[in-house]
Protein backbone atom coordinates (compact mmCIF):
# COMPACT_ATOMS: atom_id res chain seq x y z
CA UNK A 1 0.00 0.00 0.00
CA UNK A 2 1.57 3.63 -0.43
CA UNK A 3 -0.26 5.43 2.05
CA UNK A 4 1.26 4.93 5.14
CA UNK A 5 -0.17 5.15 8.43
CA UNK A 6 2.03 7.78 9.61
CA UNK A 7 0.63 9.99 6.86
CA UNK A 8 -2.97 8.93 8.23
CA UNK A 9 -2.94 8.64 11.91
CA UNK A 10 -1.82 12.60 12.73
CA UNK A 11 -5.22 13.61 10.64
CA UNK A 12 -7.26 11.31 12.96
CA UNK A 13 -6.00 12.50 15.86
CA UNK A 14 -6.56 15.53 14.41
CA UNK A 15 -10.18 15.02 13.02
CA UNK A 16 -10.93 13.44 16.14
CA UNK A 17 -10.11 16.80 18.09
CA UNK A 18 -12.34 18.71 15.96
CA UNK A 19 -15.25 16.15 16.20
CA UNK A 20 -14.82 16.43 20.53
CA UNK A 21 -14.43 20.28 19.78
CA UNK A 22 -17.63 19.92 18.12
CA UNK A 23 -19.31 17.73 21.07
CA UNK A 24 -22.59 20.43 21.82
CA UNK A 25 -23.30 20.07 18.11
CA UNK A 26 -24.08 15.92 18.01
CA UNK A 27 -24.27 14.76 21.75
CA UNK A 28 -27.22 13.85 23.35
CA UNK A 29 -26.38 14.64 26.52
CA UNK A 30 -26.62 18.49 25.73
CA UNK A 31 -30.19 18.19 23.89
CA UNK A 32 -32.10 17.25 21.15
CA UNK A 33 -30.43 16.03 18.26
CA UNK A 34 -30.54 14.71 14.67
CA UNK A 35 -29.96 10.88 15.21
CA UNK A 36 -28.01 10.40 12.07
CA UNK A 37 -25.71 12.32 13.15
CA UNK A 38 -25.82 10.93 16.39
CA UNK A 39 -25.28 7.79 15.09
CA UNK A 40 -21.99 8.40 13.10
CA UNK A 41 -20.40 10.42 16.17
CA UNK A 42 -20.87 7.14 18.36
CA UNK A 43 -19.38 5.38 15.73
CA UNK A 44 -16.51 7.11 15.49
CA UNK A 45 -15.85 7.34 19.52
CA UNK A 46 -16.22 2.86 18.61
CA UNK A 47 -13.48 2.56 15.93
CA UNK A 48 -11.50 5.18 17.83
CA UNK A 49 -11.69 3.29 20.88
CA UNK A 50 -12.99 5.42 23.20
CA UNK A 51 -16.45 4.06 23.64
CA UNK A 52 -15.84 3.14 27.57
CA UNK A 53 -15.09 6.96 28.15
CA UNK A 54 -19.02 7.68 26.56
CA UNK A 55 -21.11 5.78 28.76
CA UNK A 56 -23.55 8.62 28.87
CA UNK A 57 -23.55 9.00 25.26
CA UNK A 58 -25.44 5.78 24.31
CA UNK A 59 -27.10 6.19 27.90
CA UNK A 60 -29.00 9.19 26.45
CA UNK A 61 -29.53 7.25 23.23
CA UNK A 62 -31.66 4.80 25.44
CA UNK A 63 -33.41 7.23 27.26
CA UNK A 64 -34.60 8.84 23.82
CA UNK A 65 -36.12 5.34 22.50
CA UNK A 66 -39.60 5.10 21.81
CA UNK A 67 -42.02 2.59 23.32
CA UNK A 68 -42.26 0.68 20.24
CA UNK A 69 -38.26 0.06 20.48
CA UNK A 70 -37.44 2.65 17.50
CA UNK A 71 -36.41 6.24 17.33
CA UNK A 72 -37.58 9.02 14.88
CA UNK A 73 -34.98 11.44 12.60
CA UNK A 74 -34.72 13.89 15.75
CA UNK A 75 -34.11 12.41 19.33
CA UNK A 76 -37.61 14.94 20.32
CA UNK A 77 -39.27 12.96 17.14
CA UNK A 78 -42.24 10.76 18.55
CA UNK A 79 -42.80 8.56 15.85
CA UNK A 80 -40.29 5.85 14.24
CA UNK A 81 -38.32 5.11 11.54
CA UNK A 82 -36.38 2.65 10.63
CA UNK A 83 -33.44 3.41 8.57
CA UNK A 84 -32.47 5.59 11.63
CA UNK A 85 -33.65 2.74 14.66
CA UNK A 86 -31.21 0.21 12.93
CA UNK A 87 -28.39 2.45 13.03
CA UNK A 88 -28.89 3.55 16.59
CA UNK A 89 -29.78 -0.55 17.07
CA UNK A 90 -26.03 -0.75 15.79
CA UNK A 91 -24.42 1.62 17.76
CA UNK A 92 -25.91 0.63 20.71
CA UNK A 93 -25.24 -3.69 20.44
CA UNK A 94 -21.83 -2.67 19.65
CA UNK A 95 -20.90 -0.52 22.11
CA UNK A 96 -22.23 -2.18 24.64
CA UNK A 97 -19.98 -4.83 24.34
CA UNK A 98 -17.58 -2.57 25.80
CA UNK A 99 -20.33 -1.39 28.14
CA UNK A 100 -21.81 -4.29 29.44
CA UNK A 101 -24.79 -1.86 30.83
CA UNK A 102 -28.12 -3.88 31.35
CA UNK A 103 -30.01 -0.68 30.31
CA UNK A 104 -28.58 -1.02 26.98
CA UNK A 105 -29.13 -4.56 26.31
CA UNK A 106 -32.99 -4.01 27.44
CA UNK A 107 -33.05 -1.36 24.97
CA UNK A 108 -31.07 -3.68 21.92
CA UNK A 109 -33.78 -6.36 23.05
CA UNK A 110 -36.64 -3.65 22.53
CA UNK A 111 -35.10 -2.78 18.83
CA UNK A 112 -35.34 -6.89 18.15
CA UNK A 113 -38.94 -6.40 18.84
CA UNK A 114 -39.14 -3.72 16.87
CA UNK A 115 -37.98 -4.89 13.47
CA UNK A 116 -39.54 -8.20 14.25
CA UNK A 117 -42.74 -6.15 14.41
CA UNK A 118 -42.41 -3.82 11.72
CA UNK A 119 -41.24 -6.15 8.77
CA UNK A 120 -43.68 -5.96 5.49
CA UNK A 121 -44.73 -9.95 4.05
CA UNK A 122 -42.25 -9.42 1.54
CA UNK A 123 -39.06 -9.03 3.71
CA UNK A 124 -38.62 -5.10 3.20
CA UNK A 125 -39.03 -2.72 5.86
CA UNK A 126 -40.19 1.00 4.83
CA UNK A 127 -38.83 3.69 5.38
CA UNK A 128 -40.35 7.14 3.17
CA UNK A 129 -36.42 9.23 3.61
CA UNK A 130 -35.03 5.78 2.02
CA UNK A 131 -34.88 3.79 -0.65
CA UNK A 132 -36.45 0.51 -0.35
CA UNK A 133 -32.94 -1.48 -0.73
CA UNK A 134 -31.30 0.83 1.89
CA UNK A 135 -34.40 0.45 4.43
CA UNK A 136 -33.62 -3.49 4.40
CA UNK A 137 -30.29 -3.21 4.40
CA UNK A 138 -29.64 -1.22 7.80
CA UNK A 139 -32.09 -3.91 9.84
CA UNK A 140 -30.67 -7.48 8.35
CA UNK A 141 -27.10 -5.33 9.50
CA UNK A 142 -28.50 -5.01 13.08
CA UNK A 143 -29.42 -8.78 12.43
CA UNK A 144 -25.81 -9.44 11.21
CA UNK A 145 -24.45 -8.26 14.06
CA UNK A 146 -27.03 -9.78 16.69
CA UNK A 147 -26.33 -12.95 15.17
CA UNK A 148 -22.75 -12.54 15.28
CA UNK A 149 -21.72 -10.99 18.95
CA UNK A 150 -25.02 -10.78 20.77
CA UNK A 151 -27.13 -14.01 20.46
CA UNK A 152 -26.70 -14.09 24.49
CA UNK A 153 -29.01 -10.83 24.34
CA UNK A 154 -32.47 -13.24 22.92
CA UNK A 155 -34.27 -16.42 24.28
CA UNK A 156 -34.16 -19.20 21.39
CA UNK A 157 -37.66 -18.33 19.94
CA UNK A 158 -36.37 -14.88 19.61
CA UNK A 159 -33.85 -15.85 17.35
CA UNK A 160 -35.21 -18.11 15.20
CA UNK A 161 -37.83 -15.67 14.75
CA UNK A 162 -34.18 -13.23 13.99
CA UNK A 163 -33.14 -15.74 11.49
CA UNK A 164 -36.46 -16.28 9.45
CA UNK A 165 -36.82 -12.59 9.09
CA UNK A 166 -33.30 -11.82 8.23
CA UNK A 167 -33.49 -14.78 5.42
CA UNK A 168 -36.59 -12.98 4.04
CA UNK A 169 -35.05 -9.32 4.32
CA UNK A 170 -31.62 -11.17 2.60
CA UNK A 171 -33.84 -12.55 0.04
CA UNK A 172 -35.50 -9.31 -0.44
CA UNK A 173 -32.39 -7.83 -1.83
CA UNK A 174 -30.29 -10.55 -3.86
CA UNK A 175 -33.09 -11.25 -6.17
CA UNK A 176 -33.01 -7.32 -7.21
CA UNK A 177 -29.21 -7.60 -7.83
CA UNK A 178 -28.75 -6.04 -11.53
CA UNK A 179 -26.95 -8.20 -14.06
CA UNK A 180 -23.88 -5.84 -14.02
CA UNK A 181 -23.47 -6.26 -9.99
CA UNK A 182 -25.46 -3.21 -9.02
CA UNK A 183 -28.40 -2.66 -7.45
CA UNK A 184 -30.51 0.36 -8.78
CA UNK A 185 -33.56 2.45 -7.11
CA UNK A 186 -34.89 4.75 -9.87
CA UNK A 187 -36.94 7.05 -7.75
CA UNK A 188 -33.66 7.41 -5.12
CA UNK A 189 -30.37 6.38 -6.60
CA UNK A 190 -30.39 5.71 -10.81
CA UNK A 191 -26.56 5.42 -10.45
CA UNK A 192 -27.04 2.67 -8.31
CA UNK A 193 -23.69 3.52 -6.31
CA UNK A 194 -24.13 4.35 -3.44
CA UNK A 195 -27.14 1.42 -2.45
CA UNK A 196 -24.73 -1.12 -3.97
CA UNK A 197 -21.86 -0.15 -1.71
CA UNK A 198 -24.66 0.03 0.83
CA UNK A 199 -25.69 -3.11 0.81
CA UNK A 200 -22.60 -5.40 0.01
CA UNK A 201 -20.82 -3.81 3.15
CA UNK A 202 -23.51 -3.29 5.47
CA UNK A 203 -25.48 -6.58 5.38
CA UNK A 204 -24.97 -8.97 2.79
CA UNK A 205 -21.18 -10.09 2.95
CA UNK A 206 -21.55 -10.90 6.58
CA UNK A 207 -23.32 -13.97 5.46
CA UNK A 208 -19.89 -15.29 4.71
CA UNK A 209 -18.92 -14.62 8.46
CA UNK A 210 -21.89 -15.79 10.11
CA UNK A 211 -22.92 -19.28 8.94
CA UNK A 212 -22.49 -19.01 5.05
CA UNK A 213 -26.12 -19.78 4.64
CA UNK A 214 -27.15 -18.15 1.64
CA UNK A 215 -23.98 -18.39 -0.64
CA UNK A 216 -23.32 -14.59 -1.32
CA UNK A 217 -19.90 -14.75 -2.55
CA UNK A 218 -20.41 -14.21 -6.25
CA UNK A 219 -23.18 -11.88 -5.51
CA UNK A 220 -20.28 -9.68 -3.58
CA UNK A 221 -17.87 -9.85 -6.22
CA UNK A 222 -20.26 -8.73 -8.90
CA UNK A 223 -20.97 -6.31 -6.48
CA UNK A 224 -17.25 -4.80 -5.88
CA UNK A 225 -16.90 -5.51 -9.45
CA UNK A 226 -19.28 -3.20 -10.56
CA UNK A 227 -18.40 -0.22 -7.70
CA UNK A 228 -14.99 -0.68 -9.74
CA UNK A 229 -15.78 -0.07 -12.67
CA UNK A 230 -17.30 3.25 -12.17
CA UNK A 231 -14.76 4.60 -10.10
CA UNK A 232 -13.77 7.93 -11.94
CA UNK A 233 -10.13 8.86 -13.21
CA UNK A 234 -9.91 11.34 -10.12
CA UNK A 235 -10.46 8.83 -7.71
CA UNK A 236 -14.12 9.42 -7.18
CA UNK A 237 -17.72 8.39 -7.29
CA UNK A 238 -20.64 9.79 -8.62
CA UNK A 239 -19.62 13.29 -9.92
CA UNK A 240 -17.19 14.05 -6.89
CA UNK A 241 -19.53 12.78 -4.20
CA UNK A 242 -17.74 12.92 -0.47
CA UNK A 243 -20.54 10.40 0.76
CA UNK A 244 -20.20 8.02 -1.55
CA UNK A 245 -16.27 7.83 -2.10
CA UNK A 246 -16.29 7.31 1.55
CA UNK A 247 -19.08 4.57 1.19
CA UNK A 248 -17.26 2.89 -2.24
CA UNK A 249 -13.81 3.34 -0.51
CA UNK A 250 -15.15 1.22 2.94
CA UNK A 251 -17.51 -1.37 0.97
CA UNK A 252 -14.43 -1.97 -1.07
CA UNK A 253 -12.15 -2.76 1.80
CA UNK A 254 -14.19 -4.92 4.03
CA UNK A 255 -15.82 -7.05 1.01
CA UNK A 256 -12.24 -7.35 -0.80
CA UNK A 257 -10.86 -8.25 2.56
CA UNK A 258 -13.27 -11.04 3.25
CA UNK A 259 -13.39 -12.83 -0.41
CA UNK A 260 -9.38 -12.48 -0.63
CA UNK A 261 -9.88 -10.08 -3.61
CA UNK A 262 -7.46 -7.64 -2.01
CA UNK A 263 -4.69 -7.72 -4.72
CA UNK A 264 -7.77 -6.30 -7.33
CA UNK A 265 -9.20 -4.02 -5.54
CA UNK A 266 -5.99 -2.23 -3.25
CA UNK A 267 -5.37 0.42 -5.70
CA UNK A 268 -8.83 1.40 -6.13
CA UNK A 269 -9.18 2.26 -2.47
CA UNK A 270 -5.73 3.89 -2.05
CA UNK A 271 -7.16 6.06 -5.29
CA UNK A 272 -10.34 6.83 -3.06
CA UNK A 273 -8.51 7.35 0.02
CA UNK A 274 -5.99 10.18 -2.14
CA UNK A 275 -8.37 12.02 -3.38
CA UNK A 276 -10.45 12.05 0.16
CA UNK A 277 -7.72 13.39 1.54
CA UNK A 278 -7.18 15.39 -0.66
CA UNK A 279 -10.66 17.39 -0.87
CA UNK A 280 -10.54 17.41 3.18
CA UNK A 281 -11.57 21.20 4.47
CA UNK A 282 -9.08 22.87 7.39
CA UNK A 283 -11.43 20.74 9.80
CA UNK A 284 -13.06 17.75 8.44
CA UNK A 285 -15.06 17.24 5.21
CA UNK A 286 -17.46 18.53 3.14
CA UNK A 287 -20.36 16.84 1.34
CA UNK A 288 -18.69 18.05 -2.19
CA UNK A 289 -15.38 19.74 -2.62
CA UNK A 290 -15.31 23.04 -2.30
CA UNK A 291 -18.24 23.67 0.18
CA UNK A 292 -18.45 24.24 4.20
CA UNK A 293 -17.62 21.16 6.44
CA UNK A 294 -20.24 18.87 7.20
CA UNK A 295 -19.92 17.34 10.59
CA UNK A 296 -21.25 13.87 9.60
CA UNK A 297 -19.24 14.24 6.51
CA UNK A 298 -16.58 14.32 8.88
CA UNK A 299 -17.19 11.29 11.16
CA UNK A 300 -17.58 9.54 7.74
CA UNK A 301 -14.69 10.92 6.90
CA UNK A 302 -12.67 9.78 10.30
CA UNK A 303 -14.31 6.72 9.74
CA UNK A 304 -13.05 6.04 6.67
CA UNK A 305 -9.53 6.61 8.08
CA UNK A 306 -9.89 4.37 11.15
CA UNK A 307 -11.25 1.71 8.90
CA UNK A 308 -8.26 2.00 6.31
CA UNK A 309 -6.16 1.54 9.62
CA UNK A 310 -7.78 -1.68 10.40
CA UNK A 311 -7.33 -3.00 6.67
CA UNK A 312 -3.67 -1.92 6.79
CA UNK A 313 -3.18 -4.43 9.54
CA UNK A 314 -2.33 -8.06 8.31
CA UNK A 315 -5.59 -9.63 9.53
CA UNK A 316 -8.82 -9.86 8.11
CA UNK A 317 -10.52 -9.65 11.52
CA UNK A 318 -9.16 -6.57 12.51
CA UNK A 319 -11.67 -4.67 9.56
CA UNK A 320 -13.92 -6.98 10.15
CA UNK A 321 -14.67 -6.10 13.85
CA UNK A 322 -15.38 -2.67 12.86
CA UNK A 323 -18.65 -3.72 10.95
CA UNK A 324 -19.43 -5.27 14.31
CA UNK A 325 -19.18 -8.85 12.30
CA UNK A 326 -16.64 -10.33 15.00
CA UNK A 327 -16.13 -9.38 18.25
CA UNK B 1 -38.76 41.45 -1.61
CA UNK B 2 -34.71 40.88 -1.91
CA UNK B 3 -33.01 41.70 -5.32
CA UNK B 4 -31.48 37.89 -6.34
CA UNK B 5 -29.49 38.25 -9.78
CA UNK B 6 -29.85 39.68 -13.00
CA UNK B 7 -31.77 37.41 -15.13
CA UNK B 8 -29.39 37.93 -17.97
CA UNK B 9 -26.41 36.13 -15.43
CA UNK B 10 -28.51 32.92 -15.78
CA UNK B 11 -28.92 31.43 -19.76
CA UNK B 12 -31.45 28.93 -20.03
CA UNK B 13 -31.05 25.47 -18.82
CA UNK B 14 -28.09 27.01 -15.87
CA UNK B 15 -28.54 27.19 -12.61
CA UNK B 16 -26.44 29.31 -9.85
CA UNK B 17 -25.84 29.42 -5.91
CA UNK B 18 -26.79 32.59 -4.36
CA UNK B 19 -26.17 33.90 -1.07
CA UNK B 20 -29.26 35.97 0.56
CA UNK B 21 -29.14 37.41 3.69
CA UNK B 22 -26.69 34.40 4.65
CA UNK B 23 -29.12 31.78 3.04
CA UNK B 24 -27.47 29.80 -0.06
CA UNK B 25 -30.47 30.24 -2.55
CA UNK B 26 -30.25 27.74 -5.44
CA UNK B 27 -31.68 29.63 -8.81
CA UNK B 28 -32.84 27.49 -12.00
CA UNK B 29 -33.77 28.14 -15.21
CA UNK B 30 -35.76 26.07 -16.73
CA UNK B 31 -37.06 28.26 -20.77
CA UNK B 32 -37.75 31.49 -19.60
CA UNK B 33 -38.74 30.47 -16.13
CA UNK B 34 -36.76 31.13 -12.62
CA UNK B 35 -37.36 29.16 -9.91
CA UNK B 36 -35.33 29.98 -6.06
CA UNK B 37 -35.06 27.27 -3.53
CA UNK B 38 -33.02 26.52 -0.73
CA UNK B 39 -30.01 25.07 -1.35
CA UNK B 40 -30.10 22.88 1.45
CA UNK B 41 -32.06 19.25 1.18
CA UNK B 42 -34.37 18.91 4.24
CA UNK B 43 -33.46 15.03 4.42
CA UNK B 44 -29.64 15.57 4.80
CA UNK B 45 -29.02 19.44 3.52
CA UNK B 46 -27.67 17.75 0.58
CA UNK B 47 -27.05 20.97 -2.01
CA UNK B 48 -29.40 20.74 -4.58
CA UNK B 49 -27.39 23.18 -6.75
CA UNK B 50 -25.64 19.82 -7.44
CA UNK B 51 -28.48 17.71 -8.06
CA UNK B 52 -30.00 16.22 -11.18
CA UNK B 53 -32.83 18.08 -13.35
CA UNK B 54 -36.04 15.50 -13.76
CA UNK B 55 -38.67 16.56 -16.33
CA UNK B 56 -42.25 15.28 -15.26
CA UNK B 57 -43.29 12.36 -16.64
CA UNK B 58 -46.61 14.37 -18.38
CA UNK B 59 -43.83 16.89 -19.56
CA UNK B 60 -45.16 19.46 -17.47
CA UNK B 61 -42.70 20.66 -14.88
CA UNK B 62 -39.51 19.71 -13.76
CA UNK B 63 -37.87 18.41 -10.40
CA UNK B 64 -34.38 18.86 -8.90
CA UNK B 65 -32.95 15.29 -7.07
CA UNK B 66 -30.45 15.60 -4.36
CA UNK B 67 -27.52 14.37 -5.18
CA UNK B 68 -26.38 12.52 -1.55
CA UNK B 69 -29.64 10.84 -1.20
CA UNK B 70 -32.06 11.09 -4.35
CA UNK B 71 -34.76 13.06 -2.63
CA UNK B 72 -37.12 14.43 -5.31
CA UNK B 73 -38.41 18.20 -5.20
CA UNK B 74 -40.97 20.03 -7.44
CA UNK B 75 -38.95 23.01 -8.68
CA UNK B 76 -42.30 25.37 -8.38
CA UNK B 77 -43.67 23.94 -5.35
CA UNK B 78 -41.09 22.37 -3.42
CA UNK B 79 -43.39 19.24 -2.79
CA UNK B 80 -40.87 16.09 -2.23
CA UNK B 81 -43.41 13.21 -3.80
CA UNK B 82 -44.52 11.66 -0.84
CA UNK B 83 -41.29 12.10 1.30
CA UNK B 84 -40.85 13.29 5.00
CA UNK B 85 -40.13 16.44 3.95
CA UNK B 86 -40.49 19.31 0.82
CA UNK B 87 -37.58 21.83 -0.30
CA UNK B 88 -38.21 25.64 0.68
CA UNK B 89 -39.18 27.43 -2.21
CA UNK B 90 -38.96 31.50 -3.04
CA UNK B 91 -41.63 33.47 -3.95
CA UNK B 92 -39.53 35.12 -7.42
CA UNK B 93 -40.69 38.11 -9.54
CA UNK B 94 -39.21 39.73 -12.30
CA UNK B 95 -39.08 43.02 -13.11
CA UNK B 96 -37.40 43.61 -16.40
CA UNK B 97 -33.72 41.94 -16.06
CA UNK B 98 -33.61 41.97 -12.29
CA UNK B 99 -34.69 38.69 -10.71
CA UNK B 100 -36.27 39.20 -6.41
CA UNK B 101 -37.26 36.98 -4.08
CA UNK B 102 -39.40 37.08 -1.08
CA UNK B 103 -37.30 35.27 2.04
Amino acid sequence: MSIRMDQIQPIIDREYDYLMSEHPHWSLTKGDQDLELVAHALRVLLHHKTTPQHLSEYLALVDCQHADGGWGKMSSDTGSAAWVTAFSALMLIRGNLLLKHPGIAQSVRKCVRYFLETQKEDGRWADPSWADLDAVSHPISFFDVLMAVGSHLIDGPTMQAVKASWRQGMRFMLERQAEDGGWYDPEFHPTGVEITAHLIQDSIVADLVVGNELNVTTCCRKGVRKLLSVQAADGSWDSENVDHTMDCTRSIMLVSSILGIRAECDRAIERGLEWILKHKCEHGWPDFPGMDTNLERTCDGLDTLLKYRAYSQPVTTAIVKLWGYAA
Amino acid sequence: MTFLAKASEIRVGERKLIKVHGVDVAVFRVGDQFYALNNACPHRQGPLIRGTMVESENGKGCSIRCPMHGWKFDLATGDSHGRPGNATVYALTQCGDELHIDI
